[in-house]
């Protein structure tokens, strides 16, 4: 009887989706071993949330208002959850592996004496125990990690759970737990907030990627991989090698650092694959290589490959897609 | 202002392929003749260091846990420039998890003096966990900032540039703070000069045993994990890309979006 | 009796030494001066045995070889620095008959030599200014004024034919004046002489005499001014000749590292004696700087440019007036340094025997290992060598994978063989190169020949790092190699690599490693010639054989790899235009295979397109790197389907 709570990002007035493939892996596990599922929002009940995230799998929805929570920094985020998970009284807690996590989790853990996982892309009950798997070794290898004392941490790889089957009116309950929050608890504060302007679709929701790596030399032939990326109405992302060089913004990136995409169609243009990155885009429907060298390891994980120059290659390409896509 | 930076000594991960193995009794890499490296994201680390030391002046220390080879990080560091540095090794540490490694890394952070600043690398080389710079900042009960590119520190503060998903924020902390390492062209790991080199092997690296720092032997090594791995595989890839010719670009640009479109992905 | 009178209508020709001293003691003072600038460099080491020596200072200085590479400029510098030498002698014998009694200025002697040949050495001479005025101002060589212009030349060239001129007005005065019957011996002055008939006789006398103490005047001046401007070559360049360094251009010279308070040279007394006397010499010709392929595709690299700012620095450095200005960075920029190839086209060009690449590589060692500073492709190809013992990026799994369905024996399992194949980083790692490993071992397979490779066990052999400046890279890398070698007693060693080969054989010495080295070139031009190969098809193509640098011009190997072009039948053997000694570079050495050319025009390309123009089928290469080039080059000119390129292994297994 595994209990999960899922902490909940809000998107609008719906849960994300990274939420709700949360959710998806939270609902299999309670279904499993006949556990229940609820879910936190860290705010004022939204309307029509709840009955979204009982579609998404919930069976309860917990809201936790406070006004440190409103833009919360993770350390109120930490407090906050520290306090609401024992009472709750949960097996298993799982978050969405995004920026926020990277602070929140480990925090959380400790402070819970928890167990933590980390990019999990699958997790099960075995008996008595919940057993994650997860990459390690730069994406080369999955590892199993068992955890048979509890509640355990774990945050969810992106793009790697399926959210749970639509199943249409559900009921499920709500509640509100109450925080003692203060000054003391925060001693982070964001000053700034920058966006780098992403022209289109954003990179984790794009259906097509268009990515540059090293192979580029330089910044200007990204305007090139926009030009496809436009035509195909995908968005634009980079490798590590890319980011490091200062030809885009870091927030380009997709890899083990960076993003995690899986689009229908990734298109790798002058990136070696470096396991790093394959660990970023590595779940993508089509992978389609370009890259003068033909021993590239990216050839290797690629369905579909080019071995040419990208300067030569890309401008007929983009002019047939666009032929193909008016058409 | 003093830094301390923790640094882990891995197997270097670039490598064909087919020269990665895995012991399948311990569940961990074979070395093989492969060379060893500082972990990629700690050497960015390393210059986020330098960087504010050329800035603000201080002392930076170097402090890695590992096998006793690990000594070759540490003064590969002070080639780099470090001013110090610690090896914590004992074998009684070995087989600990994130947990475990915070607490020992915070021990030694207490023998050395706790610093202004401590950075880690925001990822770890081979595991690929996140955990212990987070981890090491709630043993030592300061503030953590994860996946910070930047820093600027001023009065006693420090600006770091956390990044986020569509862009970064500006985070302000006091100090003493901890903050992990993401790479960017600002940190790139500087070429280590010879004299540094040269003046890094001639000294010692003093070694911490377990029983020097007051270890809780309870959340250390393979007894102290929180969870067990039970077990590692090498993930198959079968190889099956189709490669696209033609004479001309313009031949093979034309037979790939006619294959996508095969596909149906066009 | 043919004669001269000494001294004619000049009584007080004595007063000529007082005249002179001054002017001979500034030149002594100039000479001296320049002496002590050269002097504050550091000591020097090994010098080459002085009968070696004697033999080039003569080829030079007396037969001018180098400069007579170029025909006409060559031609102009022998008329001019012979006809001023005859001149000088014919001075000297003046005076021998004045203070010595020897007759020279009477018999058969005076006619021949002093009044025939002098004449028309004086005539080569006031050619040769002319020519040379014609080339500096009118057909504007570049050579000449790039990369500074050089209007102060002019001085010099107008003060010769002003001297030489005004000789002939001597001579033609006194011909007319002494109505002299041997004057048609002197041909030059005796057609100067017609001009002056006219005059009366005590003009001509006066005239005469104006014009010897104006001719002395401008000829003493001319030596007083020797040492203070580029006419010092004159004492410099044989001296820079006879004092040139021991080794081969394509040599690097080490370094001991292990206690030294600096790496590489970062100012101007940092450099070795000679290096300084190299500044000195320089005569600003620019031939190394038309040689230059970094210059000639629009880099700011020119050799000549790289001594001239390094000769200024100097000058300044040692007046004191330097103002603390860099040597590495503000007088030579870095851009400038990371721009060579090392390919050595300035060493055989300059008539002076200046040697610009140990200078850039001393510069080189500055930067990389006491600054850390250098382009961050180099650092990736370096750490690379660090950490997996070669600079290319890890795909291929091991140093054997080449060897696929070959058969290639491994020294560790075999244990011993006659040859040592030394395949080298490029075959081992590089797709293409692979091909000429693989080729190379057929044709060793084919012919008998007992050999095996270190495989694994083979670890870059650090020329990449010695020619960035990261010669304590370097070091470690060739003890490793030296060991690992001895340990297996090779003695002798093939290699596909001209830079494996140049530094196994020439640099592995100092550290224990002393080998018999051949290039697969000789290697199989010997077997083919012995019969140990049999060719039996014919190729039918016409083949362009590249030149590589570590090859031809610093190992001076041009004849094999033409030989077996020739020993293949249906070969149409075609030179390109900047062959053999004059070979252009492919762009890939010195560390530049790792370098990002960003201005300009790339190396490669401007090779691959003087080959294009010739319209071979094949372009033949003797090296990996050359071949690398080579292969991106005719993509980059889009000609895959009209040129292909090869290394000779290649061509041979195809004839085989």
């Amino acid at each position: 009887m595994v209990h999960v709570l899922v902490v909940t990002e809000v998107q609008e007035t719906l849960p994300s989706r990274n939420t709700l493939e949360v959710l998806g892996a939270a609902r299999s596990l309670a279904n499993a071993t006949q556990g229940a599922v609820s879910t936190v929002v860290l705010s004022a009940p939204v309307e029509g949330l709840a009955s979204a995230l009982f579609d998404g799998g919930a069976d309860e929805v917990i809201w936790v208002e406070h006004p440190l929570l409103v833009t919360p920094e993770p350390e109120a985020t930490v407090a906050a959850l520290t306090q609401v998970v024992p009472q709750v009284g949960a097996h298993v807690v799982l978050l969405a592996d995004d920026s926020a996590a990277r602070d929140v989790a480990p925090c959380l853990a400790y402070r819970l004496q928890a167990g933590l996982v980390t990019e999990v892309t699958a997790v099960q009950a075995e008996g008595e125990a919940v057993v994650f798997r997860r990459p390690t070794y730069g994406g080369r290898c999955l590892a199993e990690m068992v955890a048979t004392r509890f509640p355990v941490v774990g945050t969810v790889k992106l793009r790697s759970m399926e959210p749970a089957p639509e199943r249409g009116a559900r009921p499920g309950q709500e509640r509100r737990i109450s925080v003692r929050l203060d000054e003391s608890h925060v001693r982070t504060r964001v000053v700034q907030r920058v966006a780098e302007e992403v022209r289109g679709v954003k990179l984790e929701n794009a259906r097509v990627v268009v990515s540059g790596g090293r192979g580029l030399k330089g910044p200007e032939p990204f305007l090139q991989l926009q030009d496809l990326a436009q035509t195909l109405k995908g968005a634009v992302g980079a490798t590590r090698a890319a980011t490091d060089a200062g030809w885009v913004p870091v927030s380009w990136q997709v890899g083990q650092t960076g993003k995690t995409v899986s689009p229908e169609l990734y298109i790798a243009v002058g990136i070696s694959g470096a396991i790093q990155h394959l660990a970023g885009m590595g779940g993508s429907k089509t992978i389609v290589a370009i890259n003068t060298d033909p021993d590239a390891p990216i050839f290797k994980v690629a369905h579909l490959g080019v071995v040419a120059d990208f300067k030569t290659l890309l401008p007929p390409f983009t002019a047939r897609v666009k032929t193909l896509t008016e058409a | 202002m003093n830094v301390v930076v923790c640094i882990k000594q891995i197997i270097d991960p670039e490598i064909p392929a087919e020269q990665f193995k895995l012991d399948p009794a311990s569940k961990r890499q074979v070395r093989g003749g492969l060379s060893l490296v500082i972990s990629a994201y700690d050497q960015n680390a390393l210059e986020v260091a330098l960087q504010l030391r050329e800035k603000a002046g201080g002392k930076i220390t170097a402090l890695s846990l590992g096998e006793p080879e690990a000594q070759g990080a540490v003064k590969s560091a002070m080639g780099m420039g470090i001013d110090a540095g610690v090896l914590v090794s004992d074998p009684t540490l070995a087989g600990s998890d994130s947990f475990g490694v915070a607490h020992i890394l915070a021990k030694a952070i207490h023998k050395i003096g706790l610093p202004d600043l401590i950075l880690t690398g925001c990822v770890s080389g081979d595991t690929g966990n996140k955990m212990v710079g987070p981890l090491l900042a709630e043993e030592l009960r300061i503030p953590s900032v994860a996946f910070v590119s930047r820093i600027e520190a001023k009065d006693g503060k420090i600006v770091a540039r956390r990044i986020v998903e569509d862009g970064y924020e500006l985070v302000e902390t006091p100090m003493p703070v901890v903050a992990s390492i993401l790479s960017d062209d600002t940190n790139v790991p500087r070429y280590s000069k010879l004299k540094d080199i040269m003046a890094a092997a001639r000294k010692t690296v003093p070694v911490w045993k377990a029983a020097d720092l007051g270890i809780d032997p309870s959340c250390v090594g393979p007894g102290g994990r929180r969870l067990e791995v039970r077990d590692v595989g090498v993930v198959q890839r079968d190889s099956r890309c189709e490669l696209v010719t033609g004479d001309t670009p313009a031949e093979q640009a034309e037979r790939l979006a006619t294959r996508l479109r095969e596909l149906k992905v066009l | 009796m043919p004669f001269r009178e000494l001294h004619w209508n000049i009584s007080a020709h004595w007063l000529i030494y007082p005249l002179f001293l001054p002017f001979a003691v500034a030149c002594l003072y100039g000479c001296y001066r320049v002496l002590q600038v050269v002097l504050v460099g550091q000591p020097d080491a090994g010098r080459p045995p002085l009968a070696a020596q004697i033999r080039v200072v003569a080829d030079q200085v007396l037969l001018q070889r180098r400069l007579l590479a170029q025909p006409i400029a060559g031609s102009i510098h022998v008329a001019i620095s012979w006809g001023f030498a005859i001149l000088f002698v014919a001075t000297c014998l003046v005076a021998a008959q004045d203070y010595l009694g020897v007759p020279t200025l009477r018999g058969a002697f005076y006619l021949y030599f002093m009044s025939l040949t002098v004449d028309l050495g004086g005539v080569a001479a006031i050619v040769g200014v002319a020519l040379a005025l014609v080339r500096r101002y009118g057909a504007r060589s570049e050579r000449l004024w790039k990369p500074r212009d050089q209007e102060g030349y002019a001085l010099f060239l107008w003060l010769l034919l002003a001297i030489l001129v005004s000789g002939f007005v001597v001579e033609g005065l006194r011909i007319a004046a002494t109505a002299d019957p041997w004057g048609l011996w002197s041909p030059g002055g005796w057609l100067v002489a017609a001009g002056f008939t006219g005059l009366s006789s005590a003009q001509q006398a006066l005239w005469h005499r104006v014009t010897w103490w104006g001719h002395a005047v401008l000829a003493f001046g001319f030596i007083g001014l020797v040492p203070f401007t580029l006419i010092r070559h004159t004492l410099a360049a044989p001296a820079n000749i006879a004092l040139r360094r021991a080794a081969a251009s394509g040599v690097i010279a080490p370094v001991a590292l292990e206690d030294a308070e600096h790496f590489g040279v970062s100012t101007v007394r940092g450099f070795p004696r000679k290096d300084l006397l190299d500044l000195m010499a320089c005569t600003e010709c620019g031939r190394c700087q038309d040689a230059c392929p970094a210059w000639t595709t629009g880099k700011p690299l020119t050799p000549k440019g790289l001594i001239l700012d390094l000769r200024d620095h100097l000058m300044a450095e040692v007046a004191g007036r330097s103002s603390g200005k860099t040597m590495v960075g503000e007088a030579v920029s870095e851009e400038v340094l990371w721009a060579c190839t090392t390919c050595g086209a300035c060493h055989q060009a300059c008539p002076v025997f200046i040697e610009p690449i140990p200078k850039i590589v001393e510069m080189r060692r500055f930067l990389v290992m006491e600054e850390a500073r250098f382009p961050e492709t180099m650092q990736a190809a370096l750490r690379g060598m660090e950490n997996r013992g070669h600079p290319y990026q890890g795909a291929v799994p091991s140093r054997t994978a080449w060897t696929e369905g070959l058969n290639v024996p491994v020294l560790a399992e075999k244990g011993t063989a006659e040859y040592l194949y030394w395949v080298g980083c490029a075959a081992a790692f590089d797709e293409r190169a692979q091909k000429v490993a693989r080729a190379f071992a057929t044709i060793l397979q084919a012919a008998g020949v007992d050999f095996a490779i270190l495989g694994d066990e083979e670890r870059c052999t650090g020329d990449v790092a010695r020619r960035i400046g990261n010669e304590f890279l370097f070091q470690m890398h060739a003890q490793a190699n030296a060991e690992a070698l001895n340990r297996y007693g090779v003695k002798r060693i093939l290699t596909t690599c001209p830079h494996c080969f140049n530094t196994l054989k020439h640099e592995y010495p100092e550290f224990g490693g002393r080998y018999q080295v051949t290039h697969h070139t000789e290697f199989i031009a010997r077997l083919l010639r012995q019969g140990q190969v049999r060719l039996t098809k014919s190729l039918g193509q016409g083949v362009a054989y590249h030149d590589s640098c570590y090859l031809g011009r610093h190992n001076r190997m041009y004849a094999a790899p033409r030989d077996i072009l020739s020993q293949i039948s249906g070969v149409r053997a075609i030179e390109l235009d900047r062959h053999g000694e004059n070979g252009f570079c492919c762009g890939a050495g010195g560390g530049m295979m790792w370098l990002e050319e960003r201005t300009g025009k790339r190396v490669n390309v401007e090779r691959t397109e003087e080959a294009l123009r010739i319209r071979p089928d094949v372009v033949g290469t003797a090296c990996p790197f050359c071949l690398s080039m080579f292969e991106d080059g005719i993509r980059a000119k889009d000609a895959t389907d009209t040129l292909q390129v090869l290394d000779l292994a290649e061509l041979v297994v195809r004839a085989m």
